[in-house]
């Protein structure tokens, strides 16, 4: 998995194995969605990122995790789109695309939830989905209320997030049904990858359960997920495979289905020879 | 006229029940919205219903408001279900009539922790037990059911090896300690055998053998009514048995068995080449939308799994057998080849052929296996309400 310091060339893939997708089948795709090139960002003499690779295929969660500085979340702010890298590329499809905004990143198919729910808690739920996204009757027209609470509903039944009534306040809402709506408002630019920064941090078991069933469920629809979180329980139960990132770099690359969490604990912290076995 | 609006007063009902068993309690208002219903009808509904002892009111507070919360009723007492599987926890909390008033499932890693496991179905259970407005006092107890044979008296795993960590724990005494009442632990496969010979498929039959096929594979038997655990909780451990002479060595320590060939590591290393990393719900899905390989995968695992069942069989003479899990998820994919393997080695009975069906309960069979045993271990009345609204709800 690892390609060393080497820069692969573009449109060579080392993946031997196929991720399944939705497009119908027969029709496996070989190319990641989204993948990122010895992405660096260096802040002053620190390096945040440094030459890390990471590939998520379509209906894929990939989980990233590491200690804290091993830089999960400056990763997810460059595919978001928030930070751009010193060095490195990303590809889409396998393309390289630039993500100079997180404009762009949505125009991409790139949609980020970061880790506290930037949610009006004053506003209805549908409102909150539709905030400055909101659809109108015709361009410059009144908003089109009837097609933003269908389009909610019908978001957050594909969804199965059990919130019963969109027009009710987000400040009415459970934590796990806080984090719910705003995988939902990722949703409806209709992304292709989903990026969760920690999405079950101070949630009750009941509500992790819920978020879980959603990663899951995100999969199913066809989504690339990644998953980032210090929880090795909650990522592993619901990842295809598991990336560590120690200290900026690449340290490991682990089938969820069958590593143990000591050998990625390994990896997380360091303990010599632990590199992750080879995926794929 | 009246007939459909008879219909559509069923159907309404049906809808506010199905929304209470999702979420538990839910204000009358909440209840509106999430079932589309006007106020008018919701409150109708809620006075009809709990004046039938089917529902319950009582109050609550939301958004530091007063209000009225309706669950399903459980005046009677509180069963406890539990079943932990090899990547997925699932609880459910039911009334002595068997209706679940509110479940969860949380998937699980490989290979996860049993004090991690344990610590999380506790706090599953007493946060759905908040949620359906129960009490402590009312539980009458609860079941637990994991991969693994499990002595029954003691509550632990009998044969050590099959779950990594899992061997030694009194997993009963643990669970005891959380939640202060009685705990009864037994193997899945023979609580999806009770839950489906109780309420499922094999309810008109005194003999029957439920087979479980999942990650692993295991088999429940059901002699006379009542469930046959053997002297140490091991019988019905069809996925030890041995199918391939030359296999490769089990977690048990023998040589090819069931498990081997037929666990899921081994149905999904073989679509690694041409279909890329799967997990077991995909190889579900993927053969349910007819992709041959996956189909192919699901048959051979049918017809290799028939072929144990069938001895299994001709040693006990049931009168059916019920084919659950999550493969089982394939309809007669894996059933099909599971009943003609069976059939074709099986002595031919001519009073009544062995019927092969798949489970009526789904991936629900476990979880309300813990929960009828339970029920059958308290003294309590435990009388099936006869609503069609039930009976429609329940998947």
């Amino acid at each position: 998995m690892r390609r060393g310091s080497v820069l692969v060339p573009e449109g060579v893939q080392e993946e031997t194995v196929v991720p399944m997708t939705t497009d119908g089948l027969g029709a496996w795709s070989r190319t990641p969605v989204l993948s990122l090139r010895q992405v660096t960002r260096r802040y002053r003499r620190v390096e945040a990122l440094d030459a890390v690779d990471l590939d998520v295929h379509a209906r894929e969660v990939v989980a990233l995790v590491g200690d804290n500085g091993a830089g999960k979340s400056t990763l997810a702010r460059v595919v978001a789109g928030v930070e751009q890298p010193d060095a490195g590329f990303v590809e889409m499809d396998g393309a390289p695309v630039t993500i100079s905004s997180p404009g762009a990143a949505h125009a991409l198919g790139i949609a980020t939830v970061f880790q506290d729910p930037a949610l009006c808690d004053n506003l209805s739920v549908v409102a909150n989905l539709f905030l400055g996204r909101e659809l109108r009757v015709r361009p410059g027209g009144p908003l089109d209320e009837e097609r933003m609470v269908r389009e909610a509903r019908q978001i957050l039944d594909d969804l199965t997030t059990g919130i019963t009534s969109v027009h009710r306040t987000v400040n009415e809402l459970s934590n796990g049904q806080r984090q719910a709506i705003t995988i939902a408002r990722a949703m409806i630019t209709r992304p292709r990858v989903v990026v969760l920064d920690e999405p079950t941090a101070a949630l009750s078991v009941v509500q992790t359960a819920e978020v879980l069933q959603l990663v899951t469920r995100l999969r199913e629809m066809g989504l690339g997920v990644v998953l980032i979180s210090h929880d090795l329980a909650d990522v592993l139960a619901v990842a295809d495979r598991v990336e560590v990132l120690r200290h900026g770099r690449n340290n490991g690359s682990f089938d969820a289905a069958s590593s143990s969490q000591e050998e990625i604990v390994a990896a997380i912290t360091g303990a010599p020879g632990a590199r992750g076995r080879a995926f794929r | 006229m009246s007939g459909s609006q008879t219909a559509l007063k069923e159907a309404n009902r049906a809808a506010v029940v199905e929304v209470l068993r999702r979420h538990g309690g839910l204000t009358q208002v909440e209840l509106a919205g999430a079932t589309g219903l006007s106020a008018a009808t919701v409150s109708n509904i809620v006075r009809e219903l709990s004046g039938s002892g089917l529902l319950e009111v009582r109050n609550t507070v939301r958004s530091g408001r007063r209000a009225q919360l309706v669950t399903l009723a459980h005046r009677t007492g509180i069963a406890l279900g539990v079943h932990i599987g090899l990547r997925h926890l699932r609880v459910a909390v039911a009334d002595t009539r068997h209706e679940v008033l509110a479940e969860q499932t949380l998937p699980l890693p490989f290979e996860h922790r049993i004090d991690t496991t344990l610590d999380r179905a506790a706090r599953l259970l007493s946060e759905l037990l908040d949620r359906v407005g129960g009490d402590e006092e009312e539980i009458l107890g609860v079941g637990v059911g994991v991969p693994a044979p499990v002595d029954a008296s003691t509550g632990v795993i009998s044969v050590p090896g099959i779950m990594r960590g899992w061997d030694d724990v009194a997993i009963g005494h643990v669970m005891t300690k959380r939640l202060g009442r009685p705990v009864l632990v037994d193997n899945d496969a023979n609580l999806g055998a009770l839950a489906e010979s109780r309420l499922g498929a094999s309810r008109p039959f005194q003999d029957s053998v439920y087979v479980r096929a999942s990650f692993g594979t295991g088999a429940g038997v059901m002699i006379a009514g009542r469930l046959h655990r053997g002297f140490a909780g091991t019988a019905g451990e069809i996925g030890h048995v041995q199918v391939d002479p030359t296999g490769d060595i089990c977690l048990c320590g023998s040589r090819g068995c069931l498990n081997m060939v037929v666990g899921a590591q081994q149905l999904l290393a073989s679509l690694r080449a041409s279909r890329g990393p799967l997990t077991l719900q995909d190889l579900v899905t993927l053969a349910n939308d007819g992709d041959p390989g996956c189909r192919q995968v699901v048959e051979d695992a049918g017809a290799t799994i028939g072929t144990v069942v069938a001895g299994l069989s001709v040693a006990l003479n049931p009168q059916c057998v019920v084919v659950g899990g999550e493969l089982a998820d394939t309809g007669e994919v894996l059933v099909g080849p599971v009943r003609e393997a069976i059939r074709r080695r099986v002595l031919p009975n001519h009073i009544a052929p062995l019927e092969v069906v798949r489970g009526e309960l789904g991936q629900r069979a476990e979880v309300m296996g813990a929960v009828m045993l339970v029920l059958e271990s308290a003294d309590v009345p435990t009388t099936v309400l006869d609503v069609p609204a039930l009976a429609s709800a329940s998947e």
